[in-house]
């Protein structure tokens, strides 16, 4: 795209200060009241007519696409592979809680290398029902960002091989913090946090004989997450229970 | 700690002189009780024993650096050139416990780390001292959150605790030399006095329930306040010059 040379032309005579800039004279920033067409949206809604729930666009230029929860696998996978499109890159993926009881949303944030597009693709979820197709076949950068986005809303992603907690301890058993209904200081007292926190093994790695054991055994790896007492107060606020 | 038991019990005196010798007499008059070098009874070999051992401990301190957060950008900058941690015998800062007596918890510690914390202190060798720099090892600082150890006081035994956020180099070597002092004024050569720091509850915090919940309570400018602030009186030691102490 860039050629070498054009890099270094654009070095030269920096020395002698700034420069006006390149772009067009005419070129100004758009006015209040007109929006910047964005070619995946059209194309889009004449993909999936019924799928593109809403279209928005925020702070000027920031497209969002809302999508059913239950074509989201398919709207982004035909994002990702369309030649014209191609959303190759997630930038990230999150979730919002509202708060009141409305639904969460998770955020899907797509750029496209070859074609420089942000897409912004958002499902709403009643929290009564979180759960939604994973894309970690599609881009594998969404294997912990979905782990983050289980442990802190609860959302659970079909199909995604591994999904555990990854920020909060592996024990915990207070529930899922970023929802709206979280308090602020947790919902154990410091003392029972304290008393959990020092109780999870910190070992969560197999050490290098355990697995040659197992493997010469031809047994079954342990499970490092067993917890007994941990096992049985998981899931009281509705933390996954068991071990990953 | 623990210079003057009264609970204890009397040794045989090690040494056998006669009766009428002038150092027994004065030993008697003035109260002392015989005993071994180390049962933690002074005598007047053991206060010279004990300065030359506290000396040589207090210069020699080798610190495992436990930084976890930015306070530890201020630990490394005062062992950097400017303010220079080297001169006061620090000249290796050790990253494995086994070989180091001196831990500097600098930054916050989260409920995910307190195990790993509390297993570096363990791995520690006595005699060992600790240091909280910064609000946040000492009490929590800013985030008084569902995430964060609120003081890790509730998770190791903490010697000297530095305010700030961050410290500066200055006030993290003025920690450094009030554990010093306090390392000058310990018995060096009790067993005893080592022994109640090895004696941490087996997984547990090494406070009671009440005390923990009792001191990571919200305070300050939090919504819920329920300790007192303002002028109360504590039991800080007033110094009229803030001179070495």
């Amino acid at each position: 795209m860039t050629d070498p040379s054009s890099f270094k032309k654009g070095l030269e005579g920096l020395d002698q200060g700034p420069r006006p800039s390149e772009a067009a004279e005419d070129a100004l920033p758009p006015q209040a009241g007109e929006l910047p067409p964005h070619p995946s949206v059209d194309a889009l809604r004449a993909r999936f007519g019924d799928a593109v729930l809403r279209h928005e666009v925020v702070a000027g230029d920031e497209h969002i696409v809302y999508v059913p929860a239950e074509r989201v696998l398919e709207v982004l996978g035909w994002l990702k592979d369309e030649p014209a499109h191609r959303y190759d890159f997630l930038q990230d993926l999150t979730a919002v809680d509202y708060g009141g009881g409305r639904q969460i949303q998770v955020v899907y944030q797509l750029w496209s290398i070859p074609n420089k597009l942000n897409l912004r693709v958002k499902c709403e979820l009643p929290i009564s029902a979180l759960e939604i197709d994973s894309v970690y076949h599609l881009w594998r950068a969404s294997d912990w960002l979905e782990r983050e986005v289980f442990d802190m809303f609860g959302v659970v992603f079909r199909g995604h091989p591994d999904l555990r907690r990854i920020l909060m301890p592996y024990n915990y058993a207070e529930g899922h913090p970023l929802r709206k209904d979280f308090p602020l200081r947790g919902r154990f007292s410091r003392a029972e946090q304290t008393r959990r926190a020092l109780a999870q093994k910190t070992e969560d790695h197999y050490s290098p004989m355990e697995l040659e054991i197992a493997h010469v055994l031809g047994q079954p790896v342990p499970d490092p997450f067993d917890g007994g007492e941990t096992g049985a107060q998981q899931g009281q606020f509705g933390g996954m229970g068991g071990g990953g | 700690m623990g210079l003057n038991d009264p609970g204890s019990t009397v040794n045989a005196p090690a040494v056998h002189t006669e009766k009428g010798s002038s150092l027994e007499l004065q030993a008697e008059k003035s109260g002392l009780q015989p005993g071994g070098l180390f049962s933690g009874q002074p005598s007047f070999l053991t206060t010279k024993l004990e300065s030359v051992v506290n000396w040589a401990r207090q210069n020699s301190l080798w610190p495992m650096p436990f930084g976890t957060a930015c306070c530890a950008i201020e630990m490394m900058a005062t062992a950097a050139t400017r303010y220079d941690l080297a001169r006061f015998g620090m000249e290796r800062m050790s990253f494995s416990p086994r070989q180091a007596d001196l831990l500097i918890c600098a930054g916050r510690v989260s409920y995910k780390m307190a195990p790993v914390l509390r297993k570096i202190w363990e791995q520690m060798p006595s005699p060992k001292w600790s240091i909280s720099m910064g609000a946040c090892a000492s009490s929590g600082g800013v985030f008084d959150v569902y995430s964060m150890v609120q003081g890790i006081d509730t998770i190791i035994p903490v010697d000297v605790y530095v305010p700030g956020c961050p410290p500066r180099p200055e006030g993290l070597i003025y920690g450094i030399l009030m554990v010093q002092e306090k390392i000058r004024n310990s018995a060096a050569t009790s067993e005893s006095v080592w022994g109640e720091v090895d004696d941490l509850p087996e997984s547990g915090s090494s406070l009671p329930r009440e005390v923990v919940d009792a001191i990571t309570a919200p305070f300050g400018n939090s919504t819920n306040q329920n300790r007192a602030s303002g002028l109360v009186s504590t039991g800080a030691v007033v110094r009229v010059s803030d001179r070495r102490p």
